[in-house]
């Protein structure tokens, strides 16, 4: 009986085109991802068909083909109810266990037959052409099936069982689906939540994951390239907790099916029974002769006025099945619950804390909620085609003397009258979210403007499409799969780097909100783009009216052929939409292939590859040197671009003549260039932006040259991706780039070893030694120029301040504009100046004879003390402990979240709008990022302004390292140590992240190349940890005297080497260990507290017994790790109070030489928690497990 | 729901659509039933919200399909009044394999068989044309029927009491053990469909 059942069930699937489908569509999308992983996947080391990929794969899809359980196991047990059946199969003599085990069973084998797609898609994938065999490990059969049945077949199992558990007990498939939603919603909505806490152990999330996503990153979080490539996820732990707990859940859905399914007709029936009784209140009494009634007249008319009618009355009927049923309520309900839950946490962004202003909260309240109005639009399109069909109504409905298109147009309405409705409630959602932040500025218009002019356009495109697939198609599932499949596809197809937005359906242009600029230079994209798909769908939208299913013939050749017939009727309404998707193509064309050039990302590569080939080899070709810059800039805000003219006053330091001046014209930017002398063109190549310049009499070594440029830069029209960020109607912002640059750049050269291989590309060629004479004599941070003098005159709007680095001179109105002289003086500068302009508020404060300035948008404030704070307390702890500061002012300057730095400039720092500014500290916890970032900027006034490294190894850390460890201390001297543990803690997350996703090899950090979380991270917490041991004075003496040494000074200039040196000098010998492990090789820690027990003393204090273990690393730039004997200094740690909010009772630091360690200590308060390395000042593996409960 | 089919079928005054709808809902019997959904309906009752849809708009012609099928007799009842008070207004066809509807509703009929229209006339007028030339008698074996059936033209066989009855068509009388009956429209019906088969 039960092999009846689970024959029948898989007989039946196999003979369903929806196996099939379902199938297809698994094998198609881990194909694509595979196949295209170029655009899919970050360039990388990282292997496509290594275990790492596959395994993320398989986790999403199975998370991702929950819709698909649910069609297969709630319909096995729907089916008998849909079709009115049950009544005769459970009056037969059949056992619950042979039904239910068998529909179950059945359902399980297809669900994992049509989930072996994935591993058939990703086998599939590694063959085509576009993957990069060196991106491709020989195919592991063993791995993949073992992926499959730890993974993929659990999930399934667990998954499946729920689901039917679901049908089983409420028996209506619309609850299933819900369910699915909810566990999707629920999922994402835990998912954010986890991954912003900030101190979670990820032990038991991970354990009680249902999908797996907590448990594969809090797994393999730290895995480095290699370990990714060579790893298959371990079956222990919290992984194989998480199955069990799981499988047992599944278990328990069984087992509750089996007993609460009532498996009878009586019991089943009994209910209904009781709903009929209540309507059929007819008396069965034989009723009275009826004899002539006459009825009254009526006339009835067929003018627009009828259709009109006809369409609010169909509309109001659509409208309601919609909204009375209790599963669109239940929908809203689950959006609304995201929308708080994701609004409640859009004040947190990454590890710091914000007020929530209306694009964070829009951002936030959209992000998961507004993926619920395209589930709406895809399911309530199916259920509004096909509503006459599943209520059997279509013979009444049908024979209705209405047109075609009105109905419709009603469903259509009714959808969006659903869609209207759905995200009023994510807005109300939004304002009580910012009412609960305790926000209470409401930019109800930019609601408005986002979520109905911009989101609802997109939904409805995206539910015309559907109602247009739901209309071709013969079963509202196969619907529901091709219209999720153009979803997932779009979505693929997006990342894949196919980015005309012309033929992608329904794809707008991608947009940034900015508090400064609002919608800016997006809004004409936007709008085209926008207009265009909503041509086409409406073309859709038409085209289904005109095939809609009507009368008993719905054969779709039927109805082509009476759609034939129908044309003319149609051919205006067809034609309409047509012309506009027509002329508003022509027009986005037009603008973004005509006006614009339209360079993909591949192209931009391409170019960036030939300039390498092409021009590479003057990189060492001795160049003028610039010693001073004057630029007068106009900038038009109002037309996003510039003009300007200036002059480089350049000196030939090489020993040798000159003949030949190289510019690069990185931009194509650069207008005219003219020397102070006769000069003839001798190479022009505007497409890669080089030319060369042959001086007809040579530059004589020491003599100077003027070299006069032209440049300037239009925006025309709009762009179909990559507008530049550099200029805003309020908010401009660019720098050096934009003019002329003598000489190669190698700072365009591509990085990505990926990159570079399909561009047929060498390996990059690595910054030179240390002590290479090229180097040594060359500028970190351009090869064109040592230190200079810089003056400026810049112009703006009238109602714009514009800004650059220098002394304010002067400032005047003529010619309708308003302009600015900025002058260095006699300091010499880097060359690298940046010019700004903004409609701003300024506020002024003084510390000692610096003026400090910050230029903001008014509505902005809340960060402006904390800003001049950190400025007023680092330039006390930067001039105290290393020298004077060599400007007069210091500025922060606001500018749009299109880019989110802050970057400093000689006495001027742009900072973005993204990552400043709307800072907030609520909690005793939360980190101030504003502090910290202030002063990192000012600390590269000395770190990087003051003290310049050469064009070698390790130079950037140079910068870059000492500005994080300077920022790190005046955080401490602010904050106090407990804050510093959490933010030591964010620098190691992020310096283990960074190593992770490494792409070329890890440096130790004094040869530090292109590896940003080598000289940010692991640079500040190597200098912290060393300044912890020997002492902060020393440190920064070593500091003081490296920089006494080189300041303002080179070439030849200083590199790393001396650094070490000097550090070395400050370091007592036992603990020189310290900077051979942080500074000049990878090393890491895997420390932990093994058990703390506490017992009474007789005095009434405590004795605490910590065990610990220490192991330490080291790891070669590829990740692979070899132990290394111990013998370091290492802090352990009493402490009282709870779980991150510990108070030291007793912290010491101790030699550790073994792998295991016994300490005792004694303390005088009941203590909670014992620790080794407690304030994370070590690069720990795994910094979570170096705290134990005290027992 | 009639309101919004009265919409679709064009009435294009609300007053004129009150009434009809209100009287309609009165005529089929379905007043206190009218802000019931449609989905809680019997059959009957949905049979008749079939009719009063169909007379919405005045209609000259109704056809109805098997109206009865499967209706309780009191529906049955119910229906057959509702339609017959309709035809005095408006042309109803009925289309039906149950011979009693027709006897009871129908002022004129015909029959169809295989496309063709194999008699027409008024109910009565054809249960005249066969007055007195059907007989009826009970037979207990296979025999007895294979006599009965060799020597007369059999109309209908059918259980009577475990007995089998079986009518015959024949202008005089039989004989022995036959009893002359009542013609019946079934009578007609199937001898029309017999006869034109032999034909």
């Amino acid at each position: 009986m039960f092999l009846e059942f689970l024959f029948f069930e898989i007989k039946l699937r196999l003979k369903s085109i929806s196996t099939y489908c379902f199938f297809g569509l698994w094998v198609l999308i881990a194909f694509l991802f595979e196949g295209f992983s170029n655009y899919t996947m970050p360039p990388g080391k990282m292997l496509v068909d290594g275990p790492f990929v596959p395994q993320l794969f398989d986790f999403q899809l199975s998370f991702f083909g929950s819709i698909v359980m649910a069609a297969i196991f709630g319909t096995a047990i729907l089916r008998d109810f849909q079709r009115d059946t049950y009544q005769m199969i459970f009056t037969k003599p059949i056992s619950k266990f042979a039904y239910l085990g068998g529909r179950w069973a059945g359902s399980l084998l297809i669900t994992l037959f049509i989930f072996t797609g994935t591993p058939i898609g990703e086998i599939l994938g590694t063959f085509t052409p576009w993957v990069a065999r060196t991106r491709l490990a020989p195919l592991d059969f063993g791995m993949l099936s073992y992926h499959y049945a730890v993974i993929i077949a659990p999930q399934v199992f667990y998954l499946g069982s729920i689901f039917f558990l679901v049908a089983a007990l409420t028996r209506r498939i619309i609850v299933v689906y819900l369910q699915g939603v909810a566990l999707f919603a629920g999922y994402l909505v835990g998912l954010v939540t986890v991954l912003n806490a900030r101190s979670l152990n990820p032990y038991w999330p991970s354990v009680f994951d249902p999908v797996g996503m907590v448990m594969l990153r809090s797994i393999a979080r730290y895995w480095t390239v290699s370990e990714q490539n060579t790893l298959w996820m371990p079956f222990r732990g919290m992984f194989l907790w998480n199955r069990v707990v799981w499988c047992s859940v599944g278990v328990a859905a069984l087992l509750a099916t089996y007993i609460f399914f009532p498996m009878s007709a009586e019991a089943l029936t009994g209910r209904s029974s009781k709903k009929q009784k209540k309507t059929e209140q007819e008396s069965t009494a034989p009723p009275a002769p009826r004899f002539h009634n006459l009825l009254p007249k009526v006339v009835t008319q067929f003018s627009f006025g009828t259709g009109l009618q006809q369409f609010l009355s169909l509309s109001r009927i659509y409208f309601q099945n919609v909204f009375k049923e209790i599963p669109f309520w239940a929908l809203t309900g689950v959006m609304a619950v995201v929308a708080l839950a994701d609004g409640h946490g859009a004040v947190d962004v990454g590890e710091s804390r914000v007020w929530p202003v209306t694009y964070l909260m829009l951002q936030a309240v959209e992000g998961l909620a507004t993926l619920l109005p395209y589930v709406v639009a895809t399911m309530y399109a199916g259920e509004l085609i096909w509503r006459e069909r599943d209520t059997q109504f279509e013979q009444i409905h049908d024979a209705l003397p209405f047109r075609g298109w009105i109905d419709t147009l009603s469903k259509f309405s009714a959808l969006a009258a659903a869609e209207l409705f759905l995200l009023t409630v994510v807005l109300i959602c939004g304002l009580v979210s910012q009412i609960m932040a305790g926000y209470f500025h409401f930019e109800l218009i930019q609601y408005c403007e986002e979520l109905y002019l911009i989101i609802f356009s997109e939904v409805m495109i995206f539910a015309l499409l559907a109602f247009f697939v739901q209309t071709i198609v013969s079963n509202k599932f196969i619907g529901h799969g091709i219209v999720i499949g153009v979803f997932l596809l779009g979505v693929i197809l997006d990342t894949g780097g196919l980015t005309d937005r012309l033929y992608m359906y329904g794809d707008a242009v991608p947009y940034t909100y900015s508090d400064m600029n609002g919608y800016g230079h997006f809004v004409q994209p936007l709008l085209w783009s926008t207009l265009y798909w909503l041509a086409w769908a409406v073309f859709l939208g038409v085209l289904a009216s005109l095939l809609a299913r009507r009368g008993s013939e719905t054969g779709l050749r039927t109805r082509l052929r009476a759609a034939r017939q129908a044309l003319p009727a149609y051919a205006v309404l067809l034609a309409l939409p047509l012309l506009a998707a027509i002329g508003s193509g022509a027009w986005y064309y037009y603008n973004t292939h005509v006006l614009n050039p339209f360079l993909t990302d591949k192209d931009n590569r391409d170019l960036q590859a030939d300039y390498e080939k092409l021009y590479k080899k003057y990189e060492r070709a001795p160049i003028p040197k610039i010693t001073a810059v004057d630029t007068a800039v106009n900038i038009y805000p109002e037309n996003r671009s510039f003009d300007a003219t200036g002059t480089y006053t350049a000196v030939n330091e090489s020993g040798n003549p000159i003949q030949d001046i190289y510019v690069t014209n990185g931009r194509k930017s650069i207008k005219e260039i003219t020397f102070d002398r006769p000069a003839t063109v001798t190479l022009s190549d505007s497409r890669h932006g080089f030319w060369i310049y042959h001086l007809s009499t040579p530059l004589a070594p020491r003599q100077s040259i003027q070299i006069h440029f032209q440049c300037g830069y239009q925006n025309p029209g709009f762009r179909n991706s990559n507008e530049q960020a550099e200029f805003a109607y309020n908010g401009t912002f660019f720098d050096r780039d934009y003019f002329p640059q003598l000489g190669y750049d190698p700072g365009r050269e591509l990085d990505n070893p990926v990159r570079r291989r399909e561009e047929k590309l060498g390996r990059q060629e690595e910054l030179p030694d240390r002590g290479d004479p090229y180097g040594m004599n060359t500028d970190l941070f351009g090869p064109d120029s040592d230190f200079v003098t810089y003056h400026s005159v810049v112009s703006t709007s009238p109602v714009q301040i514009a800004i650059s680095p220098g002394d304010l001179k002067r400032e005047w109105q003529a010619n309708g504009r308003r302009y600015f002289e900025y002058s260095m003086g006699s300091t010499k500068i880097q060359d690298f100046f940046s010019y700004l302009s903004g409609n701003y508020a300024i506020k002024r404060d003084q510390w000692h004879n610096v003026k400090l300035v910050i230029y903001y948008l008014p509505s902005h404030t809340y960060d402006l003390d904390k800003m001049m704070g950190a400025a007023k307390a680092g330039l006390d702890y930067y001039t105290t402990n290393y020298g004077p500061y060599q400007f007069d002012q210091f500025r922060i300057i606001e500018f749009p979240r299109y880019r989110t730095f802050a970057q400093s400039f000689p006495n001027t720092v742009p900072y973005s709008e993204a990552i400043g500014f709307i800072g907030r500290l609520e909690h005793p916890d939360d980190i101030d990022f504003t502090w910290f970032v202030t002063a990192h900027e000012l600390a590269h006034q000395w770190w990087g302004h003051q003290l310049v490294g050469g064009y070698e190894k390790g130079s950037n850390m140079m910068s870059e390292s000492l500005a994080e460890y300077s920022a790190l201390r005046v955080m401490q001297h602010k904050y106090g140590d407990a804050e510093m543990r959490r933010f030591l803690k964010h620098e190691l997350d992020g310096y283990l992240r960074g190593r992770a996703s490494e792409v070329r090899h890890e440096p130790p950090l004094v040869l530090v190349q292109r590896e940003p979380y080598v000289w940010y991270q692991k640079g500040s917490m190597a200098f912290y940890a060393l300044s912890d041991a020997i002492g902060e004075d020393k440190l920064n003496a070593a500091l003081k005297e490296f920089l006494g040494q080189w300041k303002l000074n080179g070439p030849p200039y200083p590199d790393t080497r001396g650094l070490v040196e000097a550090l070395r000098r400050q370091t007592p010998p036992d603990l020189q260990y310290m900077i051979t492990d942080m500074f000049e090789t990878i090393t890491l820690y895997d420390n932990k507290a093994v058990s703390a027990k506490v017992e009474p003393t007789a005095d009434h204090k405590y004795k605490v017994t910590l065990i610990v273990d220490a192991r330490k690393m080291r790891a070669n730039g590829e990740g692979a790790e070899t132990q290394i004997p111990i013998h370091d200094l290492i802090e352990v740690g009493v402490f009282k109070g709870k779980k991150d909010s510990e108070q030291p009772l007793h912290t010491e630091k101790v030699w550790i030489t073994q792998p295991r360690t016994k300490f005792t200590f004694i303390v005088d308060q009941p203590p909670t928690r014992a620790a080794i390395d407690p304030y994370s000042k070590l690069i720990d593996r795994d910094p979570e497990d170096n705290w134990a409960d005290v027992e | 729901m009639l309101h919004h089919l009265a919409v679709m079928k064009g009435i294009y005054k609300s007053g004129e659509r009150k009434e009809i709808v209100d009287a309609l809902l009165r005529q089929t019997n379905l007043w206190d039933a009218r802000k019931k959904a449609l989905s809680t309906y019997s059959g009957g009752m949905k049979q008749r919200f079939g009719i009063a849809q169909a007379l919405l708009a005045n209609p000259k012609l109704i056809i109805v399909d098997e109206p009865t099928a499967g209706l309780d007799p009191a529906e049955r009842n119910r229906f057959l009044n509702l339609l017959s008070s309709l035809a005095r207004d408006v042309i109803v066809i009925l289309s039906t394999h149950i011979v009693e509807d027709v006897r009871e509703l129908c002022p004129r009929m015909a029959i169809i068989s295989n496309g063709q229209l194999v008699l027409e006339g008024a109910p009565e007028e054809t249960l005249e044309r066969l007055r007195g030339g059907i007989w009826s008698t009970l037979v207990h074996s296979e025999e007895e029927f294979a006599a009965v059936s060799s020597q007369f033209k059999v109309v209908s066989t059918k259980l009577l009491g475990g007995a089998h009855e079986i009518r015959i068509h024949s202008d005089s009388a039989p004989g022995d053990g036959f009893r002359p009956v009542e013609p019946a429209l079934e009578d007609v019906y199937f001898l029309t469909l017999n006869s034109k088969q032999v034909n």
